[in-house]
């Protein structure tokens, strides 16, 4: 069974995957499509439905995710940040030295911060610290090198790894 | 002999790797098994160089310091070889301390992006057909706790054990105070009674 925690945390990551990409979702169902996953992900409903288990949603429900559908996501999301390595480097980079770089990092955050409140339960004590500028710098750096770890060829096992805490 | 040269890129960082194949395996001509020498260049820093035995631990430290950073526990990594311990959230700071004697540690700062660069080029070394080399560590790294996790075999016995282990400690336990029925007791005690 996978935990809530493991589907929380791969939820977060691919909100940061379309943080960076404005065509996020399509781009995630196209992705499912390239590794020949349209027997699990056979559209962007059912992506939706699956991310939907994070109890941190608005829109959260208890679906009991698969385990070959978490697998799925997992692989989406590996080969996303395959794609978009470029972009993360640039992102992490640019929090390296703020003087330089820091229109990239605000532009990023706030877009971050106008997912979170579309699709976040904004009540919730975990979601306002996410929602806060000041203090979510961590869970974003944290989470953009986990993504940047994941692009090898053993990014799945490695991300997988991280995921269910082992 | 000719050295063969193997070059792994990752944006600010590239990882060279000199050696020759083993040729006693019947290996062919490109291939490294024999690690001589190895590189590691980091844009605008000092040039890492050592030879074979400092390649695994070196990998290794990063591989681990990693794990620590992205595993919210505290990243830090110490070694007789190499210590990274994490200044900031943004950068990372290490030390490469030398085998020769009289020669004073090297202080490098890195940042994420030189980190995770380093340790996709590590990646890719790992990952390579070209290269082989004994893996102590591994891209795949799982600290403490989750060991058993994945290992099928642990995961099974550690399953089957605690009960086993309960039903034979009762059974052992039990038999202690097994009672075996005695006729000529049972004779003696029907006797008291009718008296």
């Amino acid at each position: 069974m996978i935990s809530r925690k493991s589907i929380e945390k791969l939820d977060l990551l691919l909100l940061i995957l379309e943080t960076i990409d404005l065509n996020g979702i399509q781009s995630l169902y196209a992705l499912s499509n390239t590794l020949n996953l349209n027997n699990v992900l056979p559209n962007k409903v059912t992506i939706w439905k699956l991310r939907n288990n994070n109890p941190l949603r608005k829109s959260y429900v208890t679906n009991n995710i698969k385990l070959k559908e978490f697998d799925a996501l997992i692989r989406i999301t590996v080969e996303m940040s395959k794609y978009l390595y470029p972009y993360i480097r640039e992102i992490l980079k640019s929090k390296e030295d703020i003087e330089k770089n820091s229109v990239i990092w605000n532009d990023f955050n706030t877009r971050f911060i106008e997912l979170i409140n579309e699709r976040f339960n904004i009540d919730s004590m975990r979601v306002k610290k996410l929602l806060n500028q000041s203090e979510n710098d961590e869970i974003i750096i944290k989470s953009l090198l986990i993504l940047s770890f994941c692009i090898s060829n053993q990014g799945y096992q490695k991300l997988k790894n991280f995921l269910y805490d082992f | 002999m000719i050295q063969n040269k193997l070059l792994f890129h990752q944006s600010s960082v590239s990882l060279e790797i000199i050696g020759l194949p083993d040729y006693s395996n019947n290996e062919n001509k490109d291939q490294i098994s024999i690690i001589s020498e190895w590189k590691l260049t980091i844009v605008d820093k000092p040039l890492i160089e050592g030879k074979f035995e400092h390649l695994g631990p070196i990998m290794n430290a990063f591989y681990i310091y990693s794990n620590l950073l992205i595993k919210n526990e505290t990243p830090i990594y110490e070694s007789k070889l190499i210590d990274i311990k994490a200044d900031n959230l943004h950068i990372h700071n290490i030390v490469l301390k030398s085998s020769k004697p009289n020669v004073n540690p090297l202080n490098i700062k890195i940042g994420n992006t030189s980190l995770t660069d380093t340790i996709n080029c590590f990646d890719q070394l790992n990952e390579s057909p070209k290269v082989r080399i004994k893996k102590t560590v591994g891209p795949n790294y799982i600290p403490k706790k989750g060991r058993f996790g994945l290992n099928n075999k642990v995961k099974f016995l550690n399953f089957i054990m605690p009960p086993f282990i309960a039903i034979f400690s009762l059974i052992l336990c039990s038999s202690t105070f097994i009672y075996f029925y005695d006729p000529v007791e049972d004779k003696e005690s029907e006797l008291i009674n009718t008296e």
